[in-house]
């Protein structure tokens, strides 16, 4: 055998012993104190990231008896991941959902019931949120979670993109008559060399979890619902809801104010568009400008970028977004975690959340500081919170809305003509809720 | 090459193929690589732009400096080098009963084996983690093993098994002869033969528990326990992708599989003429 | 080259029953380690199959009926089909040749088997992303591409289209996944031993009659085995497929795997999502069953 030959061998060997040695012992975990291990998307991102680990410096700074673990997870994972870990009762002591999968985490016996904490408190403590948000998180008159952001979904558009296009940018489209006439004049060449590059108009239509929060403000506005009011039958046949429907799916398949490919966008590609200035319009709350502001600080986003509620169908209506604390039921601390719990939504984290990642909170005294009144973006999403409303608090939901999105990039695509593709949704959804009953 | 000798057109023609097939695998790496180059603005604009105005390793620095690479490198390494090897030698020993004993009930023991590996792994997961956390195995490297073992092991099998078939009875006999066991004739005759075998299976194990994404975010919750595919998957986020950074670090990623093929190509091409049929 | 004397075959030595045992031993490890790990979780989900949703207690076939009378259930069964069919043929061919074409002293053979192998190394979803980038109509290498070169008059949409969206999926998965097969190939080339081609040679046969005669009889077994691993593999082909597409437009590119991720981990229907599985699991057993006879068989 060469030399060569023996040489790798012996690397290889010795990178098996080593491997198969490693692999068995694991790092020692030094039994501290108290531990919690908290868990929240946000954990990987730059700035919100920053944010959260500085907020937790300062919990174990006044709380020495307590570490706070972090544990980063991507968006997608997390519903799987914490699933699997409630199962076999090792879920991260205090966690962050959001709206689309809370219900499910509750009926799966999976979120401690915050009441008896909340009881102990002094009187009042509850008032200084919003009542929305308390009374969504309340299952079978239990307090399940702690609100914690707490947005509306508006207009947000740009400005010079607008006086470039000769429209007033003191003045938003009101109605969807004028929003589709706006798109239409802001989908132009701007280059003349005879292809479009700029449109009106973007959303992400591709299934993801962010689609039903900017689909909702068009369909409720237009006096339509997904479900009736019991919950007990689909709504999706009703001339409203047809009418809402073909709406958005003409905005790309006969006005053509949207890119090509809208099926396959999330929420990430909008924000570059937008961030290019590729587009005019789009729908969004107030994480949105500071990522746009980030993908490319040329544009200057805090300077062109204006919010204004969502244009008026038969309703003044639109979507929210609302994610809350859970605490894991099976965990060993739970005074500890309610400590860590009632810190993170107290009025100066809050507060600090807002100045750091620029996000509204469920807390009224959070929202009537002067700080968010003045923020442009802020004061738009905080009034129209008045009349934001929160998608169905059903389990099935998720599969609901899933046949809703398969429809629209039916139609939009051309699988299937607009009537077809909604008769089909129609029919999958009855067939859901029928499993319900 | 007797091809070329007698048929030149066919030279040109395989030349002509590899090129064609170059351009498939090897345009998405180079994207990838003008990508990583890029500033952040810069890969995302249209029309779109191909060489770097300003090429940086910016996204290289952060991705190993800012990201703690070093530690998901590791434990990458550990858990698929590990798995690899263990899968092998497993496999090739299943392979060998399989091929050279009658057993009862062989059939049903290959079936069982093979019928393994057609369970979805979402299925599996769930009460994988069940069974892990009360053995006090969840968060550690050696339960990912065990993981990736269950996944790796069928092929392994009934690949080395196939390879094993290849090699004629006659050795066996003729080490018999020389008064080898079983286990002799394992690991004296068999194994040298199927290095080929032996050497594809170590590759593909170690590829699969490397780019494995389910498990791992299923079976580890610590920081310490995150592997690199993880960790570049932990990029694509609900509200940003950096797409520099992501690439760098799935170029970066696969830097350790192409050096465990460096080293062990030598046998993968190694052919039967080593020793064989010399009596 | 048979064996003349019957005494110097294994199993002469020793009784039958030693041997076999020996035989057990060896296969063991592996079986045992399978068995042990595996049994809770498979037994789990055939278990859930059998139930109603919430109900554990009732079983009964509830969710396969809900299964097979399920339209878009068939609509995954065929997509699967194509994209499984198509994706191992391609790996097939393509890694045949190139294993035919490597097996050869080529100049520059290292780098060309480095080359050839790099697909393999990124993981399922990166290539996904990966792909879904090059695919993209607005900022697409390849639609500028196109577009540069005149060969289209417009962005093409390879993800949104429904008639390109699955095209575009096995295109990707192609790329991604002949390297596997081409590897088995090649060690399997390998075995062959040289001789039998230069015997060949001087008798005159052309290279498609030694291909005939020589290779593919020499690799059958291996190919055998390839083919079935593969298709094992394709069919639970996951994160490729959702990070391109997440199935999409509408349901024309779900394919049972990320149909089974779908209703298991997004709308918690886990007794449905166990249904499918095990369906799933049943459609590969039948598919596999032939391969299994095939090698078992010969002995």
């Amino acid at each position: 055998m060469s030399a060569t030959d023996r040489l790798r061998r012996t690397v290889l060997c010795a990178l098996v012993a080593g491997a198969l040695l490693l692999s068995v012992l694991t790092p020692a975990r030094s039994g501290e104190a108290v531990t919690l291990r908290f868990s929240n998307w946000h954990l990987v991102e730059d700035v919100w990231g920053r944010s959260l680990r500085e907020a937790i410096n300062i919990f174990e700074s006044r709380n020495p008896g307590i570490r706070i673990i972090p544990e980063p997870i991507s968006y997608g994972e997390k519903e799987p991941r914490y699933q699997a870990e409630c199962a076999a009762r090792r879920m991260p002591d205090v966690v962050k959902l959001h709206n689309f999968s809370l219900a499910m985490f509750f009926e799966l016996g999976c979120a401690a019931d915050l009441t008896p904490f909340v009881q102990r408190e002094p009187a009042g403590f509850l008032k200084a949120w919003y009542e929305f948000p308390l009374k969504m998180l309340t299952h079978r008159e239990r307090l399940m979670a702690m609100p914690d952001d707490f947005q509306s979904i508006v207009l947000i558009y740009n400005r010079e993109l607008f006086r470039a296009a000769g429209l007033d940018p003191a003045k938003p489209p009101r109605t969807w008559a004028e929003f589709q006439e706006y798109a239409r004049r802001l989908t132009r060449d701007t280059d003349g060399d005879g292809r479009l590059d700029q449109w009106g108009f973007s959303m992400p239509a591709s299934k993801n979890p962010g689609l039903p929060l900017r689909i909702m403000p068009f369909v409720w506005s237009f006096g339509a619902d997904f479900i009736t009011e019991d919950g007990r039958r689909s709504a999706m046949n009703t001339p409203e809801f047809r009418e809402a429907f073909r709406f958005i799916v003409e905005l790309a398949t006969v006005h053509r104010v949207v890119p090509p490919g809208v099926t396959t966008f999330g929420p990430q590609d909008v924000r570059i568009q937008m961030a290019q200035r590729r587009i005019a319009m789009k729908i969004g709350s107030g994480w949105s400008y500071p990522i746009v502001n980030a993908l490319n600080p040329q544009l200057n986003a805090a300077e062109v970028l204006e919010a204004a509620p969502i244009p008026k169908g038969r309703k003044t209506i639109t979507a929210a977004w609302l994610d809350a604390w859970i605490m894991s039921p099976h965990t060993r601390y739970p005074e500890e975690a309610w400590k860590f719990i009632k810190f993170l939504s107290s009025k100066e984290i809050e507060k600090k959340f807002f100045e750091d990642n620029r996000v509204i909170s469920s807390r009224k005294d959070v929202n009537t500081l002067p700080l968010v009144r003045t923020d442009k973006f802020s004061r738009v999403i905080v009034a129209e919170l008045e009349h934001a409303r929160l998608e169905p608090f059903i389990k099935e939901w998720p599969e609901i809305f899933d046949a809703f999105a398969t429809a629209l990039q039916e139609a939009i695509t051309g699988a299937k003509s607009t009537e077809r593709a909604l008769l089909d949704a129609h029919a999958k959804v009855e067939e859901i809720l029928a499993r319900r009953r | 090459m007797r091809l070329s000798s007698r048929f030149p057109v066919a030279t040109v023609a395989v030349y002509a193929f590899l090129a064609i097939v170059g351009i498939y695998i090897l345009f998405p790496f180079l994207w990838m690589l003008l990508t990583s180059l890029k500033s952040e603005t810069e890969a995302l604009e249209i029309p779109v732009v191909w060489l770097p105005d300003r090429p940086t390793l910016k996204a290289y620095v952060i991705m190993w400096v800012r990201k703690n690479y070093g530690v998901y490198f590791l434990n990458s390494t550990v858990v698929s080098l590990s798995t690899a090897v263990l899968s092998s030698f497993l496999g090739a020993l299943a392979g060998y009963g399989f091929s050279r004993f009658a057993l009862r009930g062989r059939g049903f023991l290959m079936g069982f084996v093979l019928t393994t590996q057609m369970l979805p792994g979402v299925l599996v997961v769930g009460p994988y983690f069940k069974t892990l956390s009360a053995v006090g195995l969840y968060d550690t490297r050696t339960g990912l093993v065990i993981a990736f073992l269950t996944i790796c092991l069928p092929f392994a099998t009934w690949m080395l098994k196939g390879f094993i078939d290849g090699v004629p009875r006659e050795l066996d006999d003729a080490a018999r002869v020389d008064g080898c066991g079983w286990f002799g004739i394992f690991t004296r005759i068999v194994l040298p033969l199927v290095m080929p075998g032996i050497v594809a299976t170590i590759l593909f194990a170690f590829l699969l528990a490397w780019g494995d994404l389910l498990w791992v975010s299923t079976l580890t919750h610590s920081e310490a326990m995150v592997t690199v595919t993880l960790a570049i998957a932990r990029t694509v986020q609900e509200f940003y992708v950096n797409w520099p950074e992501l690439m760098a670090g799935a170029l970066i990623g696969g830097i350790p599989s192409i050096v465990l093929y460096l080293l062990m190509q030598r046998w993968l091409v190694q052919g039967l003429t080593a020793g064989a049929i010399k009596q | 080259m048979t064996v003349a004397a019957p005494w110097l075959r294994p199993g002469a030595w020793g009784s039958r029953l030693r041997d076999r045992t020996v035989g057990y031993l060896f296969v063991a490890p592996a079986v045992l380690l399978l068995a042990v790990v595996l049994a809770y979780p498979a037994f789990t989900s055939l278990r859930l199959s059998f139930s109603e949703q919430g109900s554990p207690v009732n079983l009964g076939l509830v969710q396969y009926r809900l299964l097979l009378r399920s339209s878009l259930f068939w609509q995954v069964v065929r997509q699967t089909g194509v994209f499984v069919a198509a994706s191992v043929a391609a790996h097939v061919i393509l890694g045949m040749l190139l294993a035919m074409i490597l097996n050869r002293p080529l100049a520059g053979r290292t780098p060309l088997r480095i080359m050839v192998l790099l697909p393999w190394v990124v993981p399922d979803v990166v290539a996904g992303i990966v792909w879904k980038w090059i695919l993209n109509p607005l900022y697409g290498v390849l639609n500028d591409v196109l577009l540069r070169a005149d060969l289209i008059p417009a962005p093409l949409e390879w993800i949104a289209s429904p008639r390109l969206a699955l095209f575009s999926v096995i295109l990707a998965n192609i790329w991604r996944g002949f390297p596997f097969v081409m590897v088995i190939l090649l060690a399997g080339l390998q075995a062959i031993p040289q001789e039998l081609y230069e015997a060949a040679a001087i008798d005159g046969a052309g290279p498609l009659a030694s291909f005939r005669s020589i290779t593919l009889p020499g690799l059958r077994k291996v190919l055998v085995v390839a083919l079935a691993l593969d298709t094992i593999w394709e069919v639970r082909r996951f994160g490729l497929v959702q990070a391109m597409t997440g199935g999409g437009p509408g349901t024309m590119t779900e394919v049972l795997s990320t149909q089974v991720f779908r209703q298991y981990f997004q709308f918690f229907r886990f007794e449905y999502a166990s249904a499918m599985a095990i369906a799933m699991t049943v459609l590969l057993l039948v598919i596999s069953v032939p391969y299994v006879r095939m090698i078992v068989r010969e002995e």
